[in-house]
């Protein structure tokens, strides 16, 4: 029995899903104060309903990294940079670093050595800190300072924690991944005084499942794993509900997902039967960070978004003011217009008709301001479908071929999940002149998303075999090539098993690996070719544990 | 959306090359791309990243002629590298930035108007295209090209010889030392347009120092005087001293303290194959320079490897900068002399060698002097293609042709195919905006 669990900023929804059923799903309040809290009460109704609790796994989306962002309950911590000859990059960071010398060229050369003594007094200028964070210019094309700033700063402070950039992400973007190692930092301690309150409290009431962790990219990582990578563990309510729609209406047409919500309408695009990740990481706190995610767009329009007139025109959302007038709410919505036009049954139809009367002006009866404030919705959710399209077709590329084959994708169908899902789908679906779906369960496709979500890892190598060496950032290695003509095939298959290493420290299953980047360029010395850069990312596929059509 | 500062159109084509050990190859832009994405560059809120733009053969058509046609001399990848110069204007002219970047290849600034191969790593020249979409879709008038790569932007000058309305400055290591060999001082524009070509043949050797006097003495007080609509920087950066097909001795810094003074609205890449040790550095300065950031920091690794000026070159730059005022202040006086020496026809035949095409072409190039318009041109060209033989007869209408030469143009080519001593007649009437094939 696999559970899930999606704490919501309104709800936390839990699902229990065994031998391909859902045969529990829970709906608890959210306590933001104390997320412990209705996580707890979430497991415990579920092993209620269901009268067992042997767990398989057990697997978190929650906001607790946001939180602790939002609430400021975040470390100081140490920041040291290595940034070399380029950008000034002191005033583009979160937190003023102290700048170590010494850096990496692009092609991963030991350009200029640190010092300790320069470290050491890095060490008394951060003398309030327990938690450190080091990033280096191209680290991740050679490791070895970042690791010995680290082993330094061990040596001289003894500290709690230490993150590196490398580590965190494999990419290139210095900017990006000093970011993600000063919020990692960051949210250490927060998180990880929470992973243990989990923990405790589980053991407590003999639940011995191991506890996974969802992160933004789809993928979950080991609670262990996720006390060193916390950062990871932000913005994982979307990527659930994408998820979710994975696993409950799989598809191999190119689609758009809509999960409608109280307050917000989340759209994904979909190719292949997959996700569409976006290029560059998540902005946390309006910082470029490396962690990466879907390419999702998330508008203000939902069930619960408030309608009114301004300037002559109808207005739907951002806002919302509580529930529908339908079910006790105080001022109208769009489920209220959704009701009223007999889209749906819900509430008390009378109070829905009321709130549209409220909205009517001199001559409109109830169904047509409905119509006006669903339109009003639907040309909202269509024209953010459109921009994201259009974000996706500008995305930069650097091949000719792909310029002139282009990017773009014809949508085939519209998936839709979400309390709103069932009056306004059909609605956009018609605008678009597309066909739809509305899998079953959608009210909780986070929830299942994070029940079935697959562990995923990823890792970056490049060989350079004119040097000799191959370095694969996110295990802090750099080590000889093990043979002298070394092809992609063979960086392909290397990386291969030090993803099948990594996958084993960190307790995950291997499953099915994809390439998700490749390149090969010739180095050339005056007119001979005398050896390839190649560079190869390798990630265990994101996806759903069991094939969903024996799930459903 | 407010306006930012500088907008980058990165297209390195990572799938095109002239050949395998060819220096415009696959992984020129490389490390340049390693650099500018580990620096975070397309991250900052000033600058913005643009996709290039697929150019047209109209697009093509309003510079080259080629023959026998363009579409069987140049790859998609001439027009994606012509469209990203496209885009950067785009950007530029419709204020979303306020200037622009195009780091694109294949390189065009060798190019010249009648197309029969590569020359010079270029087929069509994309800063000229750029030019007259420009000219065409937003009425831009009088334009200034800036070109400092190392090699003389002989394809520009080709290109705008006739035309006083672009002022064409090119600073680049003496043509009797470098490819292509030419980028004299006595070049200067047919007589209609004299002194809007401004060659300055820097000794080997030249380093910072000798740049900036040439910028700060010659270049800037210049183009302060012909006051262009836009200014333009044909971007080559094989001025570097790691550059291994020059000798020249300028650094990152330099290059960046270039594009902070010289403030183009569009820079288009050039030359520049140190591929490793210069361009990662030298774009990142310019980029931060065009973006107005601090560019203090970009130092290569191996600066302490750059020559120094000897005194020799200093000397001989303060010459070629006070000769080159000289021209500039009388100019007025040398185009009433070349007018009155050359009558109504001013004419010349060249040699043109392609070295990558291993082409040599003869061309007979004659311009009215037509004291109401910068007068109609017409060109006869021969060349041993990889097509065979091939020969054609051009007449080419300028923007605001008067009456008289629009029609003399048409006449001379129907002419010439009456007599048919060519293969293919060509009329490229700008005014209407096409390439005629009569």
């Amino acid at each position: 029995m696999f559970l899930g669990l999606d704490v919501g900023g309104t709800f936390t929804d839990g699902v229990a899903v065994s031998a391909g059923k859902i045969i529990s799903t829970v709906k608890t309040p959210t306590t933001h104060n104390n997320l412990l809290e209705c996580i707890l009460r979430a497991i415990d109704k579920v092993v209620l309903d269901t009268g067992n609790k042997n767990f398989e796994r057990i697997a978190l989306s929650t906001t607790i990294v946001t939180n602790a962002l939002v609430e400021d309950k975040i470390d100081k911590v140490g920041l040291c940079i290595m940034p070399g000859p380029g950008m000034n990059i002191k005033d583009a960071l979160p937190k003023e670093p102290y700048i170590v010398s010494g850096y990496i060229d692009h092609r991963g050369h030991e350009v200029a050595r640190p010092t300790e003594e320069e470290v050491m007094s890095a060490c008394r200028h951060f003398s309030s800190c327990d938690i450190f964070a080091i990033s280096g210019k191209f680290a991740v094309r050679n490791p070895s300072y970042e690791s010995m700033i680290a082993d330094w700063i061990r040596k001289k402070v003894k500290p709690s924690h230490i993150s590196l950039g490398a580590r965190v992400s494999g990419s290139l973007n210095f900017l990006r991944r000093t970011n993600s190692a000063y919020y990692n930092g960051a949210v250490w301690r927060h998180f990880n005084q929470f992973a243990t309150a989990v923990e405790d409290a589980l053991l407590s009431r003999g639940i011995f499942g191991p506890v996974y962790v969802l992160k933004a990219d789809g993928g979950t990582l080991p609670l262990a794993v996720a006390r060193e990578f916390p950062v990871e563990a932000i913005f994982t309510g979307p990527a659930a509900s994408v998820l979710g729609i994975m696993s409950l209406h799989p598809t191999r047409s190119p689609a758009v997902s809509l999960d409608i919500g109280g307050t917000t309408t989340d759209i994904a695009l979909w190719q292949k039967g997959t996700p569409i990740f976006a290029e560059q990481g998540a902005k946390v706190a309006g910082y470029a960070t490396s962690v990466r995610g879907f390419r999702l767009k998330s508008i203000g329009i939902g069930g619960d978004s408030f309608v009114r007139w301004e300037k002559n025109a109808l207005k739907v959302g951002p806002m919302r003011y509580g529930p529908a007038m339908a079910v006790g709410g105080s001022k109208p919505t769009i489920t209220d217009a959704m009701i009223a036009s007999g889209l749906i049954e819900f509430g008390d139809k009378e109070l829905a008709l009321n709130a549209m009367k409220e909205l009517a002006l001199e001559g409109q009866t109830p169904y047509e301001v409905a119509n006006m404030a669903l339109d009003e919705a639907v040309t909202c959710i269509y024209q953010a479908v459109m921009s994201l399209l259009a974000e996706q077709e500008a995305e930069p590329v650097y091949r000719v071929e792909d310029i002139v084959q282009g990017r773009r994708i014809n949508i085939e169908q519209i998936l839709g999940v979400g309390g709103g899902a069932t009056g306004l789908i059909p609605l956009v679906a018609k605008k678009m002149g597309l066909s739809y779906q509305l899998p079953d369960h959608g009210m909780v496709a986070n929830a299942i998303g994070a029940a079935v979500a697959r562990p995923t890892l990823d890792l970056t190598l490049r060989a350079d075999t004119v040097k000799g060496f191959y370095t694969v950032a996110e295990l802090g290695i750099k080590n000889r090539l093990p043979k002298s003509r070394f092809s992609l095939e063979d960086a392909s298959l290397l990386a291969e098993q030090h993803l099948a290493e990594l996958a084993k420290v960190t307790g995950i299953f291997l499953g099915e690996t994809e390439l998700i980047q490749a390149e090969e360029f010739n180095v050339i010395r005056g007119f001979n070719t005398v050896g390839k850069i190649i560079t190869c990312r390798l990630q265990v596929k994101p996806g759903v544990l069991l094939p969903s059509k024996e799930v459903f | 959306m407010a306006s930012q500062k500088l907008g980058l159109v990165f297209f390195p084509a990572f799938d095109w090359a002239i050949s395998p050990a060819h220096p415009e190859r696959e992984e020129r832009l490389l490390y340049t791309r390693d650099q500018i994405v580990e620096e975070g560059l397309l991250d900052m809120p000033c600058i913005r990243e643009y996709k290039p733009q697929i150019a047209q053969y109209k697009d093509l058509e309003r510079v080259h002629i080629g023959v026998p046609d363009l579409s069987s001399l140049i790859t998609d990848a001439h027009l994606v590298s012509a469209g990203g110069a496209i885009a950067a204007a785009d950007a530029v002219m419709r204020r979303e930035v306020d200037r622009a970047f195009a780091l694109v290849r294949p390189p065009g600034h060798h190019a010249m108007r009648v197309v029969h191969g590569t020359r010079g790593f270029c087929t069509i020249n994309i800063e000229a295209i750029m030019v007259e979409y420009l000219r065409k879709n937003y009425g831009i008038g009088k334009v200034a090209i800036v070109d400092t790569d190392v090699h003389h932007g002989d394809g520009t000058q080709d290109v705008f010889y006739h035309d006083p309305n672009t002022l064409f400055i090119s600073f680049h290591q003496d043509g009797r030392t470098l490819y292509p060999g030419t980028g004299f001082t006595n070049e200067m524009g047919s007589p209609n347009a004299i002194g809007t070509t401004l060659n300055i043949p820097l000794p080997p050797g030249t380093t910072d120092a000798g740049l900036h006097e040439v910028l700060d003495h010659l270049i800037l007080p210049v183009l302060n005087d012909f006051k262009p609509d836009i200014i333009i920087n044909s971007a080559g950066q094989d001025n570097h001293y790691s550059d291994p097909l020059a000798n020249m001795a300028i650094t990152a810094q330099g290059y960046a303290r270039l594009a902070d003074k010289l403030k183009a609205d569009i820079a288009v890449l050039e030359g520049g194959y140190s591929i490793e040790n210069a361009l990662p550095y030298v774009n990142v300065g310019i980029i931060l320079a065009m973006a107005r950031m601090d560019y203090s920091k970009v130092i290569e690794p191996d600066i302490a490897t750059c020559p120094v000026q000897s005194s020799a070159v200093t000397r001989s730059i303060s010459a070629i900068i006070k000769e080159r005022q000289n021209m500039w202040a009388t100019k007025e006086k040398l185009q009433q002399e070349a007018i009155a020496k050359a009558g109504d026809f001013w004419q010349r035949g060249r040699n043109i060698y392609y070295d990558d095409a291993g082409i040599d072409e003869r061309q007979k190039e004659v311009v009215r002097l037509c004291p109401h318009c910068s007068g109609y041109v017409t060109i006869e060209t021969e060349a041993y293609g990889m097509f065979g033989y091939k020969s054609a007869y051009i007449a080419t209408i300028p923007n605001q042709a008067c009456p008289t030469c629009q029609k003399a143009a048409y006449d001379a080519v129907y002419k010439a195919k009456k007599q048919g001593k060519q293969q293919l007649y060509f009329v490229q009437n700008k005014m209407e905006d096409r390439l005629e094939i009569l």
